[in-house]
């Protein structure tokens, strides 16, 4: 006997109700006709069965699993414990004390008197010194450096800023300083009171190429006389060294020494955020320079990842700031975070900043293995620039109206990650 | 004189803890461990006398797994010279804590241990009350000030009643309470010296402890959730209300 077919028997039953005149009087013929249609076309049918049939093979008694494969390191991102200590002692720095500082300091556009002190006491800067100057440098690490820079941007952006770009200059100095300049600016980026310095890159002129400045120098007696404007120069008023980067007579770009003196001229800039840090423009008016001014520094690649770093850390800020928020914050009976526009954007806002975080640690890792890693900072630094404003934007959309308030940090956050991708230069690791 | 302070390897105080879903304990998977706080002030104590020239060496022991090495590293960086590592796997409840640290208290001879009041772990608050007194020494417990004056100490406690002052005799058990002090931020460079200062580890059995009878805990439970409350008009209501909950 062949096997019943349940599509035919039931397209039977289906039938003999279909006949039914009842259907008819109550105006059910079409909707049920179309259901027989459905029923037939889409329904259930029994599977036949496969012409393959599995053999077993004798003799295995215990399941049988590959040994793990042995790690090469290639996905362990994980920080060393003195690294992760160094994080962990930075971020209660950031969480205790500049964000608390963070709104006054926006508002009076200067870090507090002592805040920069404290943070230079922590030794971010003597970090960088080697201990032939009195510093703690035995070695030096790029993903330190950008763990660093996160943990004070969670904190505040901008006091992350003031903070870390005498570090930068102080990174400079170390990697591709003299001697004589070493000896000369590095002892005192070792003391608790380190000077205000900053690199001084970003130029304010349409097409600007931080790698190709306009500002230049030419040769005039045994040293260099500095022509030219630069632009978004964190502590510009109150620091005691720039490094500046300008052109010479034969096209060749490098970092000078600058401390203040005949020749500079100093304004202020007051931006849309980054206001702790103190912007402002720096102006050289056939400044001279003595011979050793000059430092031929590849400080580029070094300066976006630390914006990237310090990019990450604010953007995490918002994410930490948003869910519990979104989670509290009731409409409709209903925690906001139900919303799926709203749980959406969230998702978004952290799956970001990790791929942020990733690309900025691969690039630093690169570095720190002495690889070259150019296009991978290209890549972390695009995606910083486009990513870190949009969750900016993204944390005073999902406050809603508390997003557009002071009451809230986010509207700083909001103006301050806008800086990331005008911003190169201030900092590097 | 010589310092010695215990500290423990603690789940972090931010973390919000989980219970495991069988009641078997706390779920410690990919949780942030920390230096117990109230030993971090106890830390801070001992550092800030050895700033002040009244200590010349201080010596941090914790008694926990492998990983309380980290513990360890941040005391050596809060400005310990060196540690001691006792190390095992089992859960140590107080009475063998304290007779491991009363051992080392033996070795060692310090003028002063310090320790934190309690673990926010299991805030049994008794470790350092037994070590006292298996070592058959002076105890200050709870201490918001503590003042040193040759061989005797002055410790402000916080008792219920309010502050209460007492004088002991040293050598003598401190243990430390939340207004003590701040412990300050631990400062890079000393991150990196605490990498080259001596740890040196051991064993239960090497200091030849006999563990003590430990509690069973057969149950873990998180608190009842807290039911909303009732917003009321005025007092009467207010009274009426708590007569009918049989309060009043």
């Amino acid at each position: 006997m062949a096997p019943i077919n349940p599509i035919h028997s039931g397209i039977g039953v289906l039938r003999r109700i279909g006949g039914n005149p009842l259907l008819e009087r109550f105006g059910l013929k079409t909707p049920f006709e179309k259901l027989v249609y459905s029923g037939s076309k889409y329904g259930f049918r029994a599977a036949t069965a496969g012409a393959r049939s599995f053999k077993k093979i004798s003799g295995v008694t215990q399941a049988q699993r590959p040994d793990r494969h042995a790690a090469s390191g290639l996905f362990d991102l994980t920080p060393t414990e003195e690294q992760q200590m160094i994080r962990e002692a930075v971020a209660r720095f950031a969480a205790e004390r500049l964000r608390p500082a963070a709104a006054q300091a926006d508002a009076d556009s200067r870090a507090p008197d002592g805040l920069l002190a404290e943070a230079a006491a922590l030794g971010i800067a003597s970090f960088s010194v080697p201990e032939a100057f009195g510093g703690a440098a035995s070695e030096h690490s790029v993903v330190t450096g950008a763990l660093i820079a996160e943990s004070m941007a969670h904190g505040d952006l901008g006091l992350a800023l003031a903070s870390l770009a005498p570090v930068g200059v102080a990174n400079v100095l170390t990697r591709w300083g003299s001697a004589e300049q070493q000896s000369r600016y590095l002892p005192a980026f070792a003391q608790d009171n380190p000077p205000a310095a900053a690199l001084a890159l970003v130029e304010p002129r349409a097409l600007a190429d931080p790698a190709r400045p306009q500002t230049r120098v030419m040769r005039r007696g045994d040293g260099w006389a500095l022509s030219g404007e630069k632009a978004l120069v964190p502590l510009a008023e109150t620091a005691e060294l720039y490094l500046v980067s300008a052109v010479d007579e034969q096209g060749e770009v490098a970092l000078y020494v600058v401390e203040p003196g005949d020749g500079l001229l100093l304004k202020p800039e007051p931006a849309m955020g980054l206001r702790a840090a103190e912007l402002g423009t720096l102006r050289f008016d056939d400044m001279t320079l003595p011979e050793g001014a000059r430092i031929d520094a590849a400080v580029m690649d070094y300066s976006r990842l630390a914006w990237c770093a310090m990019a990450v850390g604010t953007a995490q800020a918002v994410v930490d700031y948003v869910v519990p928020y979104v989670n509290d914050r009731q409409a409709f009976g209903e925690p906001i975070s139900h919303r799926q526009a709203v749980a959406f954007g969230v998702a978004d806002m952290a799956l970001e900043t990790e791929a942020m975080r990733l690309a900025t640690w691969r690039a630093a890792a690169l570095a720190d293995q002495g690889k070259s890693f150019q296009r991978e900072t290209a890549l972390a630094y695009r995606l910083c620039c486009d990513k870190a404003m949009q969750i900016g934007s993204q944390g005073v959309q999902l406050l809603g109206g508390h997003g557009f308030v002071k009451e809230h940090p986010v509207e700083r956050w909001y103006r301050d990650l806008r800086a990331i991708a005008v911003m190169s230069g201030g900092v590097c690791l | 004189m010589k310092v010695m302070v215990s500290v423990k390897r603690v789940v972090d105080y931010n973390v919000r803890i989980q219970v495991k879903g069988d009641g078997s304990g706390v779920n410690l998977d990919g949780v942030k461990m920390s230096m117990n706080p109230f030993d971090e002030i106890a830390m801070e104590q001992a550092v800030q006398m050895k700033d002040a020239g009244t200590a010349e060496e201080v010596i941090a022991v914790t008694i926990g797994p492998a990983k309380a090495e980290e513990q360890l590293r941040s005391a050596l960086a809060f400005g310990a010279d060196r540690a001691i590592h006792v190390k095992t796997d089992e859960e140590i409840q107080p009475l063998t804590a304290a007779r491991i640290l009363a051992k080392l208290f033996e070795k060692e001879q310090p003028k002063v241990l310090l320790t934190g009041k309690q673990a926010i772990d299991d805030d049994a608050n008794q470790t350092g009350q037994m070590t006292a007194a298996l070592l058959d020494l002076p105890q200050a417990t709870f201490a918001s000030a503590i003042e040193f004056d040759g061989d005797k100490a002055k410790v402000t406690r916080e008792v219920d009643s309010g502050l209460e002052t007492i004088e002991v005799d040293l050598p003598a058990v401190i243990t430390t309470d939340l207004r003590l002090n701040e412990p300050r931020y631990l400062k890079l460079p000393d991150i990196m010296k605490a990498k080259k200062k001596p740890i040196d580890a051991m064993s239960v059995e090497d200091l030849g402890i006999e563990e003590a009878v430990k509690l069973n805990v057969t149950k873990t439970a998180p608190p009842p959730e807290r039911e909303p409350g009732v917003m009321v008009e005025d007092v009467n209501e207010l009274v009426s209300k708590m007569k009918d909950k049989g309060l009043v």
